[in-house]
């Protein structure tokens, strides 16, 4: 369903990805793991065209993101239709972007129907909080509201970049918990984190980036069990 | 006490017989006093040289200062603050768009009606609205360098009232579009991304996302902007318009009550700037709502 084929992304002279390709099937979740500046971050803003590509392509149900073939030429997409694209793409940030100014259920309302907006914070366990303002809740909170604001747009896939990496260690759980049930639910998924505990519970399959280059994927169970890379072995060594 | 040098560590037995009993004395600031002292006596003489100097000519102040002509004088003053914030503010987001675009040619463009705007004196800019009509006798539209349209007499088309309502907003303009400009570049980049990421229409984005946040950082200045336009509107009297300002100097020009007169349209700048100065702590209460625990 997500095609990601060749993917290169350089910043400056720093290249980030240096030809990333992967593919996720409807339904699946897949963890991406590897050391801090491997590209994780960079590879899922790749996906939703957050980031645009240097080489290489995206795609999502056979649509480019961020462009349209035509005959042998591909056509940049403007703004507007990226952004409708984007309604596709759920995206949860590590600093949840929550908008401070709006109240709780105005935040999931700002892209969908006021009833619908009840449904998904109900599904987060928040429907309690809907006239709350962001500040005043728990960062765990705030990340189940980020979830269900990005749910509220019916993507075909969400991505998570880092959901639990700027919590404290005792509200990892309950985001942990909505995303397990997302899983559990069928929906696709692409997770960047640091939790191995949740990788291997709920990942399908675990994608390992290191220098910009997916080193290793598989099973958690091959993956994190008997890793063939080396790379993979010292980064686990450092985690587990 | 303990004994110095060594480190007796009470445990809570012990406080209630120890320092919890005792009184505490403040510590004592005496220049202060002076200070306060000092100027109660300045607020003193200054308020009993205002009652007791004849200069001050109260009774006349007390004639003028509801005077009809001079009422009217306030509400031209506070139509012209009215429309120089309005359409100064409108077409200062515009113009802090085009300097936030992304297109090179629109930040050029909005950043030369800045340097311009700013160039100019308002006081020359207002005079050479006034005098439009020397250099154009007649505003036309139609194609470019081909056949007119319609056509106005300058002078019928632009009044002087209509001159210093566009000098004062297009002078306006450009402080409000870096003013906007500040707000809109204060909000986190994560709010546009998160926007962006939701699949948010750009002007929604804008209208929605940004804007409200920017307001609290561009608030403050406004309000600055608004009180100085509101001062700075006593300009116009160049341009023999009937505000405030011009007003009491027609009215001290015939009878030479200057200081008295004076006196009533500094009561009532003062009276109009701080209802400006209250609003504006309702509004940024209300811009500030997110930030409540």
């Amino acid at each position: 369903m997500i095609e990601v084929l060749g993917v290169h992304k350089s910043f400056g002279s720093h290249e980030v990805l240096r030809g990333v390709s992967l593919e996720v099937e409807a339904g699946e979740v897949v963890v991406v793991l590897g050391p801090s500046g491997s590209g994780k971050s960079t590879l899922l803003r790749t996906i939703n065209h957050l980031e645009k590509v240097d080489r290489g392509f995206v795609s999502i149900d056979g649509d480019l993101v961020g462009y349209r073939r035509r005959g042998e030429q591909l056509y940049e997409l403007k703004e507007r239709e990226i952004l409708k694209q984007r309604r596709h793409i759920g995206f949860v940030f590590q600093n949840f972007n929550l908008f401070p100014h709006l109240t709780v259920l105005e935040n999931i309302a700002e892209v969908a129907p006021l009833s619908e907006a009840r449904r998904f914070l109900e599904r987060v366990g928040l429907a309690d909080k809907e006239d709350a303002y962001p500040r005043q809740l728990s960062g765990g909170q705030q990340q189940r509201v980020a979830i269900a604001r990005a749910l509220a747009t019916r993507p075909k896939v969400v991505l998570f970049d880092e959901p639990t990496s700027a919590l404290d260690p005792e509200l990892v759980g309950e985001v942990l918990d909505v995303m397990r049930d997302l899983a559990r639910s069928g929906t696709t998924m692409v997770v960047v984190t640091h939790e191995i505990g949740f990788a291997r519970e709920v990942a399908d399959r675990i994608v390992f980036l290191d220098q910009g280059v997916i080193v290793e994927e598989g099973a958690p169970g091959e993956v994190l069990d008997n890793p063939v890379h080396e790379r993979t072995r010292a980064f686990l060594s450092k985690v587990l | 006490m303990p004994s110095s040098g060594t480190l007796t560590i009470v445990s809570s037995k012990d406080r209630s017989d120890d320092l919890s009993s005792l009184p505490v004395v403040a510590a004592r600031h005496p220049w202060r006093w002076v200070g306060v002292v000092a100027v109660l006596v300045l607020v003193a003489q200054f308020v009993h040289g205002l009652v007791t100097n004849p200069g001050w000519d109260w009774p006349t102040f007390a004639r003028y200062f509801t005077a009809e002509s001079i009422l009217t004088a306030v509400g031209t003053t506070i139509v012209l603050t009215v429309l120089g914030t309005v359409l100064g503010f409108a077409l200062g987001i515009v113009v802090a768009v085009l300097r936030l675009s992304r297109s090179r040619f629109l930040q050029a463009v909005g950043w030369t009606y800045i340097w311009a705007f700013r160039s100019i004196p308002l006081i020359v800019q207002l005079l050479f609205w006034f005098n439009i009509s020397y250099l154009y006798q007649r505003l036309s539209l139609g194609i470019p360098f081909g056949p007119e349209l319609v056509s106005f007499e300058t002078v019928e088309l632009i009044s002087p009232m209509g001159a210093a309502v566009v000098g004062l907003a297009l002078h306006q303009a450009a402080y409000a579009a870096e003013i906007v400009r500040s707000g809109v570049i204060s909000v986190d980049p994560g709010q546009l991304e998160a926007a962006a990421a939701l699949g948010i229409p750009k002007t929604r984005q804008f209208r929605r996302i940004v804007l409200p946040q920017a307001m609290r950082a561009i608030l403050p200045n406004a309000a600055n902007e608004v009180i100085s336009l509101f001062k700075g509107t006593s300009v116009v009297s160049v341009m023999a318009i009937g505000e405030l300002f011009y007003q009491v100097q027609v009215i001290y020009g015939r009878n030479a009550r200057v200081v008295a007169l004076l006196m009533v349209a500094t009561v009532w700048y003062i009276i109009l700037t701080t209802l400006l100065s209250i609003g504006q702590h309702y509004v940024e209460r209300y811009f500030a709502r997110g930030d409540r625990r």
